[in-house]
């Protein structure tokens, strides 16, 4: 399968960077995959699980917020968290889950809530992907 | 007696020394720390230096050229997100960052989100409007942390709770020199590329969704900045410290032996003109 050159930058640092020949990420309209030769496109990119394909084999990684862009056959991905599979602390997010679900039950506040809420989201993905 | 300012000096360079013991092993744990605070700041900038470039393209679209993000509303607050440290013993890191904001803003019309426990510090005491204490511990705010700072502020500019939001922080740019600079987030100040990429949102839509993880973005990598300067900072302040104590050290160790010389003289004078006596 023909490749393309993948960029996934995170404010702690580059998570990947190299050839890939697919790129799937689930976007704010819905899961994207990227193949090579894709057109110029761009989208922002919600919490949910991605998928890189890279030399035959797919590895999966929890993804959350940021943004695509394709250029001229560049794919960038910009993500506020990219944690491939391996690479996922399951205990830290069963208990950022459990304190998630606590705040959820006794928060008032409305921006609590949606703190918790995306807390919750993030970590179920991170339990979800480390289980693929 | 001279045996009295013997002992006298004698103390001062034992507390000097223990001071200098105390600055000594300060200088190496910010050495440490500071090579690791460097490769993290500069490991963060591309991050938001993608999505600055993504908004660039989203501003081609010809739609948002009136975009709210970018509009310039002169009257009105401005608000301030000073990053200081959490500690002193910095030499200037924190002094001037303060004194950098001061000479921006009197403080009629602005508001501040303090990041840093000294910045919280200094401007409860000025009693100048707060927004937020959450952020106390600057060492410890994470991606996640910056990002909400990121989602308020946007939420509070489109509102009109103010007009203008600009960090102000230490940039590192070099182990010997770090400089206080200060960064308008909003309104956006980017100029819109030659042509914009195909995408399934409309472009208003879009921005609102990219630009508070642009500046939030934008305000980790000043946070990791300053977290370098301060180390930067601390290791220079350090050595100074060090250096200044073991010259300290050099002229009491010189008087002391003086005194010393001084008092077996002056024991030799009184039994040489004793024997004399005799």
């Amino acid at each position: 399968m023909k490749g393309f050159n993948l960029e996934i930058v995170t404010p702690d640092g580059l998570a990947f960077s190299g050839e890939a020949e697919s790129l799937l990420v689930h976007t704010d309209d819905g899961d994207v995959e990227i193949l090579a030769g894709h057109m110029d496109y761009m989208a922002s990119v919600a919490t949910g699980r991605a998928r890189i394909i890279t030399g035959g084999v797919s590895k999966f990684a929890s993804c959350s917020g940021g943004f695509l862009t394709v250029l001229g056959g560049e794919v960038r991905l910009a993500a506020v968290t990219f944690e491939f599979a391996d690479k996922i602390d399951v205990e830290r997010a069963k208990k950022a889950k459990e304190r998630a679900e606590s705040k959820l039950t006794t928060a008032t506040d409305e921006r609590e809530i949606a703190l918790a809420k995306a807390r919750l989201e993030r970590a179920l993905t991170r339990i979800k992907v480390a289980g693929l | 007696m001279a045996g009295a300012s013997m002992n006298d000096i004698k103390a001062r360079i034992k507390s000097v020394e223990s001071t200098m013991q105390i600055t000594k092993a300060m200088e190496l744990v910010a050495t440490s720390k500071l090579r690791r605070a460097k490769e993290k700041a500069e490991g963060t900038r591309p991050f938001y230096e993608v999505l600055g470039r993504a908004i660039d393209d989203v501003l081609a679209s010809e739609e948002v050229c009136a975009s709210p993000w970018c509009e310039k509303r002169d009257t009105g607050r401005t608000l301030y997100i000073v990053i200081a440290g959490d500690r002193g013993l910095a030499g200037g890191y924190n002094a001037n960052i303060f004194r950098l904001m001061d000479a921006l803003d009197s403080g009629k019309d602005s508001a501040v989100i303090p990041v840093g426990k000294k910045a919280l510090e200094y401007y409860r005491h000025r009693k100048r409007t707060v927004i937020s204490d959450e952020y106390e511990y600057v060492s410890s705010l994470g991606v996640s942390a910056a990002m909400g700072i990121g989602k308020e502020v946007c939420r509070g500019f489109i509102a009109g709770e103010y007009d203008r939001v600009v960090a102000v922080y230490t940039k590192f740019v070099s182990m010997l020199t770090q400089t206080p600079v200060y960064e308008q987030l909003l309104p956006l100040e980017r100029e819109a590329s030659s042509g914009a990429p195909e995408c399934d949102a409309d472009p208003e839509e879009m921005l609102e969704r990219i630009v508070p993880y642009y500046v939030g973005g934008v305000i980790y990598s000043a946070v990791t900045e300053s977290l370098a300067s301060e180390q930067g900072a601390r290791r220079t302040a350090m050595n100074a410290a060090n250096k200044n104590a073991s010259e300290m050290i050099d002229t009491l160790m010189l008087r002391y032996n003086r005194a010393r010389q001084a008092i077996i003289t002056q024991e030799i004078t009184e039994i040489v003109s004793g024997a004399e006596a005799l």
